[in-house]
């Protein structure tokens, strides 16, 4: 037998927030427990946490086409009107030489909101495809993910700080596009959908032939 | 007999968050970092005087926060205008020029956010010293850890280098005195959360009782 000894078939939860260690009751079967220290709701498991993330995840990818296709912001500059999409706001800095922030906003604001929700999909499936494959490395996956994603807002502060900035009048003035809202709304929801993730799903398949049964 | 060993295994006992596998650790003495045997996540961090440390770091990030909001961050030059921005003003324009929403984001992300949680710390600090503990102590301090994650000033910070490029072709960029304040208050922040060790406040404010 190997020594994989889990908080669930012990009967014990660890408080995600405070991390005090307490038994659940016999008989528990979702009714609400609340951790002694810091009285948030105690469960074993985040409770539909695949029903949210995947909510979340659709959601984000939803909202991801409308964000690259419209504007993300609208310039006026000697009174001649242009607009800026994502991609084009990287190509504009490609255009000027300025290749390593070129880089960084690319990673920042296309690649990593693209691999968050390519990530975030992957571990839903293998969840629910019961997946034995490599589960630290998808744990691994998981918390970079979730890491990464907050940096993708990026965008939405160089846009706060050029309106704040840019006011010349006609000369020149910025205004947040239509596709400004719909990026802030991917980048929230990947956040959200990585935090209802519960990343002890990928190991509980591979305790189950082991647990079998217990009374 | 049993039940007191079981108790006694408490103390050491972790269960891991992202396999939940349980595990004893060892008591810790010095600078250092437990991961979990299974999935190498980390599961415990010691170092000594966390809580001291943490405070000192809380109201150093909290002065350089009230720096960063006195001066401009930034300025640009045009036509013989210069217009500054500040960490707030870009919140205000926004909602000035009625996008409330994204207003409210930034406003949310790059000031309440952050402020709440430096005041915060201190705050339970304090209460820690002072012993002063009520029920509202721990469920303020779980909405405190539960929403760090909103305060996003160290992406702010590049946002700022990202739109000084931008503008520099086509406007004279000035960088203000605050943006070094920010630069250092992104720095404290970076560190504090390093050395902040939430067990340590969640033990003071609630002692570990053995269950049973
Ligand atoms: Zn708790
Ligand atoms: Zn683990």
């Amino acid at each position: 037998m190997k020594q994989n000894i889990t908080g669930k078939s012990l009967g014990l939860v660890s408080c995600l927030h405070c991390e005090q260690i307490s038994q659940l009751p016999n008989d528990y079967h979702g009714e609400k427990v609340c951790c002694p220290r810091c009285q948030a709701r105690l469960h074993s498991r985040i409770p539909n946490s695949l029903d949210k993330t995947t909510a979340f995840i659709l959601t984000a990818a939803l909202m991801y086409v409308p964000a690259n296709i419209f504007p993300i912001m609208n310039i006026v500059y000697l009174g001649e009107a242009k607009s800026d999409t994502i991609i084009g706001g990287v190509l504009h800095l490609l255009e000027g030489g300025m290749w390593p922030m070129a880089l960084i906003v690319f990673v920042a604001s296309i690649l990593v909101p693209v691999l968050k929700l390519i990530v975030m999909s992957i571990l839903i499936i293998s969840v629910h495809l019961k997946a034995h494959w490599r589960p630290a490395g998808r744990t691994h996956l998981f918390l970079i993910t979730e890491f990464m994603g907050r940096w993708s807002m990026v965008d939405i502060f160089v846009l706060a700080i050029l309106i704040a900035l840019v006011q010349f009048g006609n000369l020149a003035s910025v205004d947040a596009g239509l596709g400004a809202f719909s990026y802030a709304v991917v980048v929230i929801f990947t956040i959200l959908a990585a935090r209802s993730f519960d990343p002890r799903l990928i190991w509980d398949v591979i305790e189950e032939p082991q647990v079998g049964d217990h009374d | 007999m049993h039940e007191k060993k079981a108790s006694i295994a408490l103390e050491n006992l972790r269960i891991c968050h992202n396999c939940d596998l349980a595990q004893s650790i060892p008591t810790l003495a010095g600078r250092v970092v437990v991961r979990c045997r299974r999935c190498h996540s980390v599961i415990e961090k010691h170092q000594d005087n966390a809580l001291e440390r943490s405070f000192i770091l809380a109201v150093t990030g909290l002065i350089f926060f009230i720096i960063s909001n006195l001066y401009p961050l930034i300025s640009i030059k045009k036509a013989g205008l210069t217009v500054d921005a500040t960490l707030l003003s870009s919140s205000i324009e926004l909602y000035r020029i009625d996008r409330p929403l994204l207003a409210l984001l930034v406003l949310l992300t790059t000031i309440i956010v952050p402020l709440f949680s430096l005041m915060g710390i201190i705050y339970i600090f304090v209460i820690i010293k002072l012993k002063h503990y009520s029920n509202f102590t721990a469920p303020f301090f779980r909405f405190l850890r539960r929403n760090e994650i909103w305060g996003m000033l160290e992406v702010f910070l590049l946002a700022l280098f990202v739109a000084g490029v931008k503008l520099a072709d086509s406007a004279d960029v000035i960088l203000g005195i605050s943006l070094y304040s920010f630069l250092a208050l992104v720095l404290v922040l970076a560190w504090l959360s390093a050395t902040i060790e939430p067990n340590k406040i969640w033990e003071a404010t609630h002692p570990v009782k053995a269950e049973n």
